[in-house]
């Protein structure tokens, strides 16, 4: 299915084309229409996975440009997805705005903001910078914590996203939202990572001094980074808020933020099909513990709830840890592994 | 090679089989469920998991006795870890099991999502304490009395404590607790009580879960001239609060008063001198009381295996809620009958309990169409030669709730 021997790009436009064949745009067609098409057919359930699944695919998309493609750590994506969520909510429910227009205010708000969480990266890299973006969480949440306009710990009630008098007010009808923006932004920052900027971004992780003596102004890239990072978590934060119909501090906690970069390193730094490797991975498992848990107290009734539950704690963690030591590149390199063995198929090398 | 692929596929059919819920909501014939999403891990578990294990063990004692008119109440306990993502996605994987009669939740967040997406149903969601819930009455049934309502309880205390001890003037009052919804919480109608009484409250002092270190907001406390304190948050952080101030010498000055959610029998003999004279406020029993009761003694040897001693008095709290929900079941199959079991009759027999006995480990319940109090007593304890005594009897809560502006 992948591009087989004897077919050759012939022109610009075929070379950089993200689709290259009649197969592959057919298995997008269908794999994009088997998506639209599952709240048809799935449960409640797995539709709201599905939504929260993608919203996070968003979130971790935005991180993967600043940290997986310019290599600047930041914990804060929680924290900007937060700021993303309470601007949509404040532009919805107080402003009077419509979601349609919230939404994408909302990102920029939030990429403005994320220059302040930037800023620190012309001075500081790697470790310093984490902690950095970890203080850059703190002060965030207090401010959303103690502000009139935030709700202070109370947080803000938010409406559903409307067309008309339509309310997209149900998971079912959230994900025809959520999925479409997950899918734009998948495209965008496939197409990010592939231009002038994206190899720019590249260029200072991989030598930032290399980067600057080539020319590259370093730090207006790595500010456009965060930029772009926390618009991608801003639209997020929205998309969270709107669905949800609350926005309330204790959804953005720190330990958030750490989960997304834990995402990241799952799934593969610096690669786009990464981040949805390292979402569903984990989210799966999420949800495996989740569900298995109450089994574990019934299949094994001396072992008690709580212990099962924290049996099924240790599992996540066990999975982890081997699929670290294991596939410390991601399962992105798994997948480039992969393909590359189709596309040599017979042969071995 | 070929190995190799055949183990990776192995592991992404398993997750993706896990992911798509082969294992749906249990449902049996003649069996409802009780959704517990509760914390057995995080910052909050100290509380949620001896009430968990409360709930637990009295519905395994009712099931075991041939269940309520052959109906028996699977418990399924999850663990959300005081995160709302997960929360929620565990509230969604049983939102449409009908087997699920109640649930309950430990997490403010959490409740605060919910309440929006149970707006159109009649669901009973048992939840810690918030006043809101008694201010707009729909699903969420506080397990006990009011945050505020608590608090109230507590001025009174206070000013009868005050004038035992032949002060003049007004008392101050301050709160130091966790900063987040629930630390506010108990202000919102608590304070605006307190200025009734003539009891001054000063700012509160509010500090992360999981701080380690209380010195600053204590000496400016000390500074601010407060003579009570109302400690909040989930023990140990009253524990940690108390070895501060003893530390400052604070203890000598100043009152220190937990709130409910303070330390338990076992904290105490952890850290003895440093909790000794604190004043507790509880609505179910703590200490020997707690410990000695028949039941909870008869239910706590025989499920957890282990001696009274060891016991968590939040394991009364869970027996007590599980024993409201019996009562409610109970009620519902005698109105309509056992197979027209359904989250709405739930709901309707659940504001008919009113005055249900919880054998003494709580008050008689307060339960009701316009109540969503658990109850609406009281007993004050004092931290003495290491123990938790009784000072009071039952004492009515007053209703603060309703002095806010909501």
């Amino acid at each position: 299915m992948w591009r087989p021997c004897g077919i050759f790009d012939e022109t610009y436009r075929q070379d950089m084309a993200i689709v290259r064949t009649p197969l592959r745009w057919g298995v997008l067609t269908v794999s994009v229409g088997v998506l639209l098409a599952a709240p048809l057919f799935c449960s409640y359930y797995i539709v709201s996975v599905l939504n929260t699944l993608a919203i996070t695919v968003i979130a971790v998309l935005g991180l993967q440009i600043v940290t997986g493609y310019c290599g600047q750590v930041s914990f804060g994506q929680a924290a900007f997805m937060a700021v993303g969520a309470y601007s949509s909510a404040i532009l919805t429910e107080k402003l009077g705005l419509s979601f349609w227009i919230a939404m994408p205010v909302a990102g920029v708000i939030t990429g403005m903001y994320g220059l302040l969480g930037g800023a620190p990266s012309m001075r500081i890299k790697g470790f310093y910078l984490a902690v950095a973006t970890i203080a850059i969480h703190f002060v965030t949440m207090w401010l959303v914590q103690h502000l009139e306009i935030t709700g202070k710990s109370v947080g803000l009630p938010v409406s559903p996203p409307q067309i008309g008098p339509f309310a997209f007010d149900s998971d079912e009808r959230m994900f025809y939202i959520i999925i479409p923006v997950m899918l734009a932004m998948t495209y965008g920052a496939r197409n990010i990572v592939r231009t002038r900027v994206g190899r720019a971004f590249v260029a200072v992780r991989d030598n930032d001094l290399a980067a600057q003596v080539m020319g590259i102004n370093i730090y207006y890239y790595k500010l456009l980074a965060f930029f772009i990072s926390c618009f991608y978590a801003g639209v997020a934060g929205s998309l969270w808020a709107h669905y949800h119909g609350v926005c309330h501090p204790e959804q953005f906690q720190l330990l958030r933020g750490l989960w997304y970069i834990g995402m990241l390193i799952v799934g593969g730094l610096g690669s786009i099909p990464g981040v949805f490797f390292g979402v569903i991975l984990i989210r799966a498992l999420d949800e495996s513990v989740l569900m298995l848990s109450p089994y574990f107290a019934q299949w094994f009734p001396w072992l008690g709830t709580a212990p099962a539950a924290g049996l099924g704690l240790s599992a996540f963690g066990l999975v982890l840890a081997l699929f670290l030591i294991k596939e410390p590149r991601g399962l992105a390199h798994r997948w480039e592994i992969m393909k590359a063995s189709i596309r040599l198929y017979p042969f071995a090398y | 090679m070929r190995t190799r692929w055949i183990r990776w596929a192995v592991v992404v059919i398993s997750a993706a089989f896990l992911s798509w819920g082969l294992f749906p909501g249990v449902s049996w014939a003649k069996e409802v469920a009780f959704l517990d999403l509760s914390d057995f891990t995080g910052p909050v578990a100290g509380l949620a998991l001896p009430s968990s294990f409360g709930i637990e063990d009295y519905l395994k004692d009712v099931n075991a006795k041939g269940g309520i008119d052959g109906v028996k109440i699977k418990y399924i306990g999850v663990d959300t870890r005081y995160d709302v993502a997960r929360a929620l996605s565990a509230y969604k994987s049983y939102a449409r099991d009908p087997s699920v009669v109640a649930m309950e939740i430990v997490s403010t967040p959490v409740g605060k999502m919910l309440q929006n997406l149970l707006r159109s149903a009649k669901f009973v969601c048992l939840v810690p304490g918030d006043g809101e819930f008694q201010a707009h009455i729909g699903n969420f049934w506080p397990w006990g009395p009011t945050y505020q309502d608590a608090f109230a309880a507590t001025i009174d205390w206070v000013l009868a404590d005050w004038k035992k001890k032949g002060q003049s003037g007004k008392p101050k009052i301050a709160v130091l607790s966790w900063d987040n919804a629930y630390g506010r919480e108990m202000l919102r109608g608590g304070k605006e009580y307190a200025e009734k009484q003539g009891v001054e409250v000063l700012p509160s002092e509010l500090f992360p879960p999981g701080s380690l270190n209380h010195d600053v907001y204590l000496t400016r406390l000390e500074k601010a001239g407060v003579n009570y304190i109302y400690v909040g948050g989930v023990d140990p952080t009253q524990t940690n609060v108390m070895r501060d101030a003893s530390r400052l010498g604070l203890p000598k000055k100043i009152q220190f008063i937990s709130d409910y959610w303070g330390p338990s029998a076992l904290g105490i003999s952890l850290h003895p001198e440093a909790l000794e004279g604190m004043v507790v406020i509880s609505y179910f029993l703590r200490g020997d009381e707690a410990q000695n009761h028949p039941l909870l003694k008869r239910l706590w040897t025989t499920y957890r295996n282990q001696p009274a001693d060891k016991m968590n008095e939040g394991y009364g709290m869970g027996v007590g809620a599980a024993i409201t929900l019996v009562g409610a079941i109970k009620d519902a199959i005698k109105r309509v009958g056992a197979d027209k079991l359904t989250r709405e009759e739930i709901y309707n027999s659940y504001q008919k309990v009113t005055g249900l006995s919880r054998e003494g480990i709580l008050g008689p319940c307060a339960y009701s169409p316009t109540s969503r109090r658990g109850s609406d007593v009281v007993k004050f304890y004092k931290v003495t030669g290491g123990k938790i005594v009784p000072i009071t009897d039952w004492v009515k809560t007053p209703d603060a709730v309703s002095l806010h502006k909501w």
